[in-house]
Formats: C-alpha cells, structure tokens, sequence
C-alpha cells in the first residue's frame, strides 16, 4: 500500500516527522501530509518502443517503462487469457512464455522483453487444433474456476518442452510456482502426465 | 450404491465441463478481463491503523491531479453496505438493515482494522489512480485497539463499537450463541470421567485465485455490475438496496469467477464503491483489488478459541458436553461467528455458548463450511484425546457416540455413517496404519494415523429455473448459477437433459445474468445442485408436458416453461451428508517437518451428478484442509496491529508440492429429495479435513497439537 518516493536517505527531521504523527497532530493546526507530494501528470511518464514477438506475431509497440509484461499483454495487446492473480511473484497465474523460459509476466518489465519472443495462453492451440496439454486439462478436469489455468498451462508446456516424459514428482517441482486454490494439483498432475504420454505417441487432437 | 438407486442416463457419468474449453484457451471472461470504452481505473485508500478515527480528510491534491475523476470518502459517500454491516450474520435481510445499529459504510469513520476503506479514486489509468491515493491526506487519531476475542471482552478492553464487543445480534442484543440440552453440570457430577481443554484456530483466507474486482457502468438510472459473485440474485438485490434502486434497475453479469470459498453470494464493499465512483464520474469505472487488499480487506474464516469439557462413562458413553468458544469478527459482524461440531455426538447433556466478539483485525467472513473446519478440529481433536485417555481405538469411540439421528424427534432421509465409516476402516487398512501407543515408532520420524467423520447440511429450499425450446428441438435452460469452479453451469446442463430425456449437446446453458436467468439460491452452502437443480427438473416437467400436449412447436414459436419450488422436508426429516476422512502422516519431530503421506475421504453426497466434478471438489476441499491444518495463518503484529502475512507466501497457501494424492469414495444414495438424491458437496471435502490431519499428528508423534496451524515450530517445540 504505500510507495515510497522520497529521494535519498530519510533526514532526522523527516524521522521525526514520521514517527511524531500523533504529537504533531495535536497541536492547535493540524498540518496533514499525504504519502506523495509530487502532483506531476501522466504524460511526463517515460516511454520506450520494444520490438517483440507475441505468439508468432512480430510487433512494434510504444510502451510505458513501468508497465509489466503483463499490463502490456492484458490492458494493451487484449490478451487476457493470462491472469493476474497477485501481482508480486508469488501465485504464478500470470506465467508466460519469455524466450521458452516460464517467467512471471507480473514481475517482468514490459521493456525487458524487447527484442525477445512471449508465448501466452492465446498461443498453445494451433488453430482449431488444441495443444495435448489444452486437451488433458480438460479430459481430467484439471481446471475448476480456470483463473490459475493458463498459468498452469505455460509452466507444463515449458516442462514438456525441456522434458518431454517427466515422472509425477518433476510435474509437481516444475508447477509448484503455480498456486491451485480449488487445489485441483491432482488433477494437474494427472493431466501433465496424460498430455505427455499423448504427445509421445504422437501429434495433436482437434476441438471437437 | 443402495439397492434402490436406479442409474441413470446422463446424470452420473463423468462428463467433461461445458466451458472447459474457454478455461483452457484462455476465453473465458472474468471480471478483470471486461474493458467497455471510456472505462477508469479505481483504487482504494486504506486505513493503516487498527483503530482510528478521521480528523480531517485533504483530497483537493487527488482531484487536481489531470486524470483524477472522482474520488469517495466517508464525507461524499454514506452508503450502507448491508451485506457487510448486518448483525447477527442475517444477510438479505432488508427489515435488519433497517433496525441495525452497527451499520458499515462502504467509508467507515472511525476505521476499525488496518485495510478499512478510507477513501477511493477513479482516474484515466491505474497509475495515476495509485498516484492519486498517494496524494491524499488524511489525519488519524489513533484509537487503542484490541486483536483478540478474549481480550475484547474483558473489562476495560477499547469498546470498538458502543454497545460494546460483544457482536449485536439481529434484533440488536448482545447475547452469546447458546445451545442448550439436558443439565450438563448435573452430568459432570454423575460421569466417570470428565476431560477438559483448549484449543484455538487461526484466521484462514479464502485466498481464491481471482481478487476481487468489480466493473460498473451506469445508463441512465441503469446500473450494470460486473463482479465475481456466487449469486448473482442476491448481489442484484443487495446492490438496489444499499443504492436505494429498484431491483430492476441493477444488471449483475458474472460469466466467469476466479473462485469462491464463501462469502461471495452478496455485493461486496468493491462493487458499492465502483458503482459510486462511476455515477460520480459519469464514466463506467473498473475496480481490481491487489492481493494484499484481498487478505486483508475482504473476509476469511473467523479465528476462534474452543475451551471444552467432556464427561464420560468407563465404557467410553459421552454424557456431557459443553463447549465455551469465542469468536473473532474483526470489526463488523458479518457472519454468524458460531462454532460447529458438537451436533455430530450422540450426548444427553450439552451446552454451547459461543461468544462472537468484535476486535481490530480484518472482518471475518464466511469461508467454506462456516463454523464447521475450525470446530470439528476442536471437537474432534477434544474426543480423539478422550478416546486415547480411556485407551479406545478411535473409530470404536466414534462408532459408540456418533449421531444417529438429528435430534430425539427426527430421523436423517438416509443414514450411511456406519457405511463411511466401515468402508474408509477397511480401504485405509486403519489396523494397520493406526498406533496403539501414538509416538511410539523408533527414531525421530514417526508414523501415524487420524480419522474424523462428518454429518452436514443438505437441506431443501427455494430456487427457480426457466426452460425454453424451440422448432429445431433445441433446448435451453437458463439458471442463475454463475460457476464458481464446482460446475453449475454442467451439473445444471446434464440435470436438464436427463429430465427431457435428451443428450447434453441438445441443451444450451445460459446462465451467469440477471437479465437472462431467474434467481438462483446462490452458490454457497452447498445448495445449488440441491436447489436450483431440483428446480430445473420441475421446469422440465413442466416443458415436458407442453410438448407432450401441443407436439413441438413450430416456425418461430418458442415455449417456455419456468419453475419456482421451495420444497420442505418432510415433518421430523432431516437430511445430512456423510463421510469419514482417514489420514496417515508422517512426522520428523526433530524438523518439525509434518507430512501427510494417505489420504481417504469416504463421502455420502447423495448421488453423484458429475463424478468427474465431484471428485475435484472433495480432493480440493482435502487438500485445503491440510493447509489448514499446516500452514495457514494470517499473522499480525501485536504491538502495531499490522497483518503481517497478507498473501500467497507470507499465509503459507498450499502449492503443488504441499499436495499428496487425495483417494475419494463415494457412498452414493438416493433420499428422493433434490435433484435424484443429490446433496451438499462444496463443503464437504473440507468440513472433517483438518481434524483428521491433526489426529494422525498426535498418533505419530504422541503429542496433542491444540493450536492451529500445526507448523514446525510447535511440532519443535512439542518434542523440546
């Protein structure tokens, strides 16, 4: 909740400030400071233009140094199908694809993927042709409320892609940075395993 | 499966969500997913105090910074929430919103918890509404605060309401929750033994995926909400209430939700302030709530203290209980704030007073199973030690004393505890895995065994549904589930086609809007499938009838059959969910380390409408039970009255390696109430889950662990 914007160390009257609140409020006229005094408009906000390659798709895009991939990904390119379930690193919901690598979108600057390559969600099927994954998910109920899904789903593709038959206790290591709520994990887990044992034997299956 | 249960044709068989495929492609819309054109982004200013009232309020820097439109204190915004503010725990209640004293504010002055609303914003963007925040000053004269239950109500402790902190009840008097049978002091005096002890629970979150988030829009004097709501119904009506519409005049749409838990079948403080901001600004505004706000400012299961005292025959026969508890609100009663578990003793003599007391810490909602995780792990951990004390095998104490019947007049429709019971005994290998002497396996990592058992609500009532068809033979059925992750949307889709008599792909769902779908009870209590189901098989009937009259229609002709039931039990009938979990962990008491290595949750729910479904949610609600019982906890600060732990990390929320497999059996019956027999499931997987788990820690290790959440320190600190 709050943010700190002071420049440079805390001075001892600043200290004192801060620790005195309730000496220096009952005095005769209360001078109420808020957390931030710097009222500069939206506009000053630096911005930089990234080249990067969402699900394929080459683009150029004038971005706002402090938006997060996810914020990029979400309110600007419409690609909501990655959640944001924290917005600090730790339920795993708002996992990409950065480079074939699973990274947090929430926890990554927007400008850091320039030049690179971003797999979402939006990105498995191929088509109307489901990824094995995508289709285990749903064979095994491996989603209840869906809100972890995609984030589940990024991390399994990342693992499968590194290794294509991992046992039960690799699946849970490599997906332990995604938080299930509905502690759907067994079924998760079910669905990694079943998805690998389908691509191994062989290709992808249609949306029915 | 009983004798009598017939199978049926699409009902019962494992069956794939309707909307699976939007949950893996990423279509499916949730509530932070809706962008209208000219949207804001709002956000709200909390209290960083425990307890503190306003002096004064300086906003004029938030209103000058370019992209700031509308901002809301306590001094512009005086909006009531009800369905945050109501004693007593009645919710939707409008004639006790009327009469209630202890009203919440969507801004309450004085602030009651660090996270009280103080002041929201909306703006042209999310940065510049936190920039905003930033800019508000706000004067506080902190107030003495207490954490507490007990504390709260000792004399001398800060009052955090007038009437004191002991939570008013609906009809504005402070009384205790009070249970009473036969004369339990009499008993004590007549028993062979008596027992007493302490136990206490701490405050879980919710913690669903999804913070809650709101978008509003308003047309005219239309206002359109879009929320993660259970109930889309109750939201609606609540919404008109507090704003003074009528019900009419307010859309509640919630396609997808990130999940629910509890406490999310009424508007919330996130829609009011989002509703306002967005008339305020003449601009739909969008209000997402951060993770921290979500723990913090939003609802969890209430915190309790259980001081029991238990008399018992030699033979191991209760003769009393009585149970003191104690409640921890936060600053409003939003929930009942009892303690549940004791119902599920066969016992002559009990008594029950449970003290729901106000303190500073965040407002205790209703979280899974309400009073029923944190009591059975009282209750049943009380008994499992007071089977050890008579040196029974606990499920021979629990087979001589659990329930029968619900009470000496009534009978259960069904009754299969035994069955749980026996079945689960047998499956688990419970001879086997159970010590007779607890911490009695050589060296520091120690086996061992738990059980618990449960007997739950499933009771019948009010929901309706509309069915319609057309020429091409085409159904639809629209109800007003929303899916909060257990699958209404399909469980309602194969009870429809079962009672027509056609395929699931010839039904059509709508559901998840006020101006499609009818009211539906709501997604909490595990009542939906019970009530809203048995609902779409009246309205089928019904359609079923008309077709069978006038054949199907024709052209561009549409019937239409809609059912409103609100069945009753039959007189001196009581209906309840059973089942036994069974539980072996494995305990290093030098580490601390706890780890359940089986799990066997034997469960009645009735007849299983989906198993696919209904085995995600019995293994879910174990598997949070274990992170009950292990982990979880909202931490706060003594000295500051700060939380501490407010999130993912810091609450210890289970992962996929705090997982282990979760075995489910089902005992399926047909009572001839519900939808087939259906009963409550939602809560089930939950309810008996962290006694179990803290049963089998005291086999393994042969210590008693009497204060949630187990964690490694008390395991440590246990064997030191």
């Amino acid at each position: 909740m709050r943010k700190s914007r002071s420049k440079g160390k805390l001075s001892r009257r600043g200290f004192l400030e801060a620790t005195g609140v309730a000496a220096v409020a009952a005095t005769a006229v209360p001078a109420i400071k808020a957390q931030s005094q710097v009222a500069e408009a939206a506009s000053n906000v630096p911005r930089t233009t990234i080249r990067v390659t969402v699900n394929g798709k080459a683009q150029r895009v004038e971005v706002e140094d402090r938006w997060t991939l996810v914020e990029l990904l979400r309110d600007h390119l419409g690609l909501t199908g990655t959640k944001i379930g924290c917005d600090r690193g730790e339920c795993g919901a708002c996992t990409v694809l950065l480079n074939g690598k699973p990274v947090y979108s929430c926890s990554n600057l927007a400008v850091w993927a320039d030049g690179r390559s971003v797999q979402t969600v939006e990105g498995l099927a191929k088509g109307d042709e489901l990824d094995p994954l995508q289709h285990a998910f749903i064979e095994h109920d491996a989603p209840q409320c869906g809100y972890c899904t995609s984030g589940q789903l990024m991390s399994a593709k990342a693992l499968l892609n590194d290794n294509p038959r991992p046992t039960p206790d690799q699946v849970r290591a490599a997906m332990t940075g995604n938080i299930c709520r509905c502690s759907n994990y067994n079924r998760y887990v079910e669905a990694v395993l079943a998805a690998a044992a389908t691509q191994s034997a062989g290709g992808r299956k249609v949306i029915a | 499966m009983s004798e009598t249960m017939q199978p049926l044709k699409t009902v019962g068989h494992p069956t794939p969500r309707i909307d699976a495929l939007e949950r893996v492609t990423g279509k499916a819309t949730y509530t932070g997913d809706v962008k209208l054109p000219g949207m804001l982004y709002a956000r709200v200013l909390r209290s960083p105090h425990p307890h503190a009232s306003i002096r004064r309020i300086d906003v004029s820097k938030a209103l000058a910074l370019p992209g700031v439109k509308a901002v809301l204190t306590h001094e512009n915004c005086a909006v009531v929430w009800g369905a945050g503010s109501v004693a007593g725990g009645i919710q939707y209640n409008d004639d006790v919103k009327k009469i209630c004293k202890q009203r919440r504010h969507a801004f309450n002055n004085p602030v009651r918890f660090v996270g009280d609303p103080v002041a929201a914003v909306a703006a042209v963007d999310r940065h510049v509404a936190e920039h905003a925040l930033q800019l508000i000053a706000v004067d506080y004269e902190e107030l003495p605060f207490v954490l507490e239950p007990e504390d709260a109500l000792k004399p001398g402790a800060v009052a955090i309401w007038p009437e004191g902190n002991l939570a008013l009840d609906p009809r504005n008097e402070t009384k205790p929750i009070v249970q009473k049978r036969g004369d339990v002091e009499e008993a004590f005096r007549g028993a062979d033994h008596v027992f007493e002890d302490r136990y206490t629970t701490a405050f879980v979150h919710n913690a669903q995926m999804e913070p809650r988030a709101c978008v509003a829009m308003w047309e005219g004097e239309k206002l359109t909400v879009y929320t993660p709501t259970g109930g889309i119904a109750n939201c609606r009506h609540d919404m008109a209430r507090d704003l003074g519409l009528a019900d009419e005049n307010v859309r509640v749409i919630s396609h997808y939700m990130g999940g629910n838990f509890g406490n999310k079948n009424q508007n919330q403080d996130a829609d009011l302030i989002a509703a306002v901001l967005a008339k305020q600004a003449g601009a739909p505004v969008k209000l997402e709530m951060s993770r921290k706000e979500d723990f913090i400012g939003m609802h969890g299961r209430w915190p309790t203290v259980q001081y029991y005292k238990v008399g018992v025959s030699n033979n191991g026969t209760l003769q009393a209980i009585q149970l003191r508890g104690y409640s921890g609100m936060g600053g409003y009663r939003k929930n009942s704030g009892s303690i549940g578990g004791i119902e599920v003793y066969r016992c002559p003599n009990i008594e029950m007073v449970v003290h729901p007391a106000y303190t500073n810490k965040t407002v205790s909602g209703n979280f899974r199973g309400p009073e029923f995780p944190q009591g059975y792990y009282g209750i049943q951990s009380m008994m499992d030690d007071v089977a050890f004390k008579l040196k029974m095998d606990p499920v021979e104490f629990i087979l001589k004393n659990m329930t029968r019947k619900p009470s000496e007049q009534a009978t259960y429709t069904n009754y299969s505890l035994d069955e749980c019971i026996h079945r689960g005994a047998e499956a688990f290998e419970w001879k086997k895995r159970w010590r007779a002497q607890p911490g009695s396996d050589p060296g520091p990592i120690k086996r061992g065994a738990g059980v618990s058992f449960m007997a739950f609500r499933s009771g019948v009532g009010h929901s309706s549904a509309v069915l319609r068809v057309d020429s091409r033979g085409k159904y639809r059925v629209h109800v007003g589930v929303t899916d909060v992750g257990a699958g209404a949307k399909t469980t309602m889709g194969l009870i429809a086609a079962e009672a027509l008599g056609v395929g699931l792909p010839e039904v059509e769902v709508v559901w998840g809007d006020t101006d499609t779908c009818p009211y539906s009870v709501g997604e909490s209590g595990s009542r939906t499938t019970i009530m809203t189901g048995h609902a779409v098989i009246e309205a089928a009937r019904d359609l079923k009838k008309q077709i069978a009259e006038k054949g199907l229609p024709k052209g561009s002709e549409i019937y239409t059959a809609s059912a409103d039931p609100n069945p009753r039990m039959e007189e001196g009938k009581a209906r309840a969910a059973f089942g036994a979990h069974f539980v072996e962990v494995e305990v290093d008491t030098e580490l601390g380390r706890a780890r359940v290595i089986k799990y066997l949750a034997v469960h009645d729910c009735g007849r299983i409408m989906n198993p696919l479904t209904a085995i995600s949610q019995i293994k879910g609600g174990a598997i949070m039970g274990i992170g009950m019982a292990l982990h979880e906890d909202l931490v706060y600060d003594r000295r500051s009255g700060i939380p501490l732990t407010a999130g993912y990390y810091g609450a210890r929320i289970s992962t996929h390696l705090d997982a282990p497999d979760i075995e489910v059996l089902f005992i399926e019956s047909d009572d001839g109430y519900g939808p087939w027999g259906a009963k409550s499931i939602g809560e089930s997987g939950k309810v008996p889950a962290v006694a179990a788990v803290a049963n089998a820690i005291f086999n393994a290790s042969g210590r008693r662990m009497k204060d949630l959440p187990i964690t490694r320190d008390k395991i440590v600190g246990a064997h030191a």
